[in-house]
């Protein structure tokens, strides 16, 4: 895997995966705009939809997708050089109070009218005010380990927390904090 | 560990290639407009094709068109033109246009 700066001062990244056409930023956007996928997604996930957002009509799920994605678009684009990240980003587990080294974090869209938005960006904060954009998701359900698609993301961000420690891209101090923080 | 030794590390992993996600973005921001009216289209196209029991490989062959053009049209992201969307009209029985009054 490699790394694609998405601000110019290089405090957000996006990974690209091998054998991928581009960043996990560039595909969830791509998908988020591209009707005949959001229909087949919202079809094959029209329990959860009605069931957790008393939606039944896919065209109206798939607008409300077409206009969030359009303003997570703007929030990242619109990123300055004295915007602070971590107010974009959340912990994943709102129950988690600590810092820990490399963080599992979230953004998403607040105070939307008629429902909560269902889009979510996934990141791995590497310190503070830095992230890494792993991927993203529709998530219908409470929680990630419901379905397949969300598990996926879990499982990308696991992989890609591997790969910056493997790599040493994190200092072994903080990684020695980190496991403290898990005893 | 500070910020600018934490990006000096990312950077080594930078990839080879430029990303294209910022080109798109602005592409959807500059185009926002017509490529919403081609979603809409897609999502008529869609209802209509379940309806009708029609894939894209048949569409494409009634619309005398390939059936990778049908699949870029069905993503939404296809600036159509007056006779495709002609096409699309006769094809699938939809109307997208009020035809203009001419005094």
């Amino acid at each position: 895997m490699t790394f694609d700066n998405i601000t110019e001062d290089g405090r957000l990244w996006a990974v690209r995966y091998d054998g991928e056409v581009d960043n996990a930023l560039y595909i969830i956007l791509d998908r988020w705009n591209d009707v005949r996928w959001l229909r087949t997604f919202f079809k094959n996930n029209f329990n959860d939809l009605v069931s957790h957002f008393k939606i039944t009509d896919i065209n109206q799920a798939i607008n409300d997708t077409l206009d969030d994605a359009e303003r997570l678009q703007y929030l990242i684009m619109d990123i300055s050089s004295e915007a602070d990240l971590d107010e974009l980003f959340r912990h994943l587990e709102p129950s988690r109070m600590k810092e820990v080294l490399l963080g599992k974090e979230k953004a998403k869209i607040k105070n939307r009218r008629q429902h909560a938005s269902w889009l979510r960006i996934y990141a791995i904060k590497l310190s503070q005010g830095i992230y890494i954009i792993t991927g993203g998701a529709i998530k219908l359900t409470a929680a990630m380990q419901e379905r397949q698609h969300t598990l996926e993301e879990l499982t990308k961000m696991e992989m890609v927390r591997n790969f910056l420690l493997d790599e040493s891209i994190v200092d072994s101090d903080g990684f020695e904090d980190y496991l403290r923080e898990l005893k | 560990m500070d910020m600018e030794t934490t990006v000096n590390k990312i950077k080594v992993y930078a990839s080879k290639t430029p990303s294209r996600w910022r080109e798109e973005a602005e592409f959807r921001i500059g185009n926002k407009t017509w490529l919403r009216y081609s979603q809409t289209v897609a999502m008529k196209m869609l209802d209509r094709m379940e309806e009708l029991g029609l894939t894209q490989k048949m569409l494409a062959e009634k619309m005398g068109c390939s059936q990778q053009y049908i699949s870029k049209i069905l993503k939404g992201k296809e600036n159509l033109s007056l006779e495709t969307l002609f096409k699309i009209e006769k094809v699938l029985n939809l109307k997208f246009i009020n035809e203009p009054e001419f005094v």
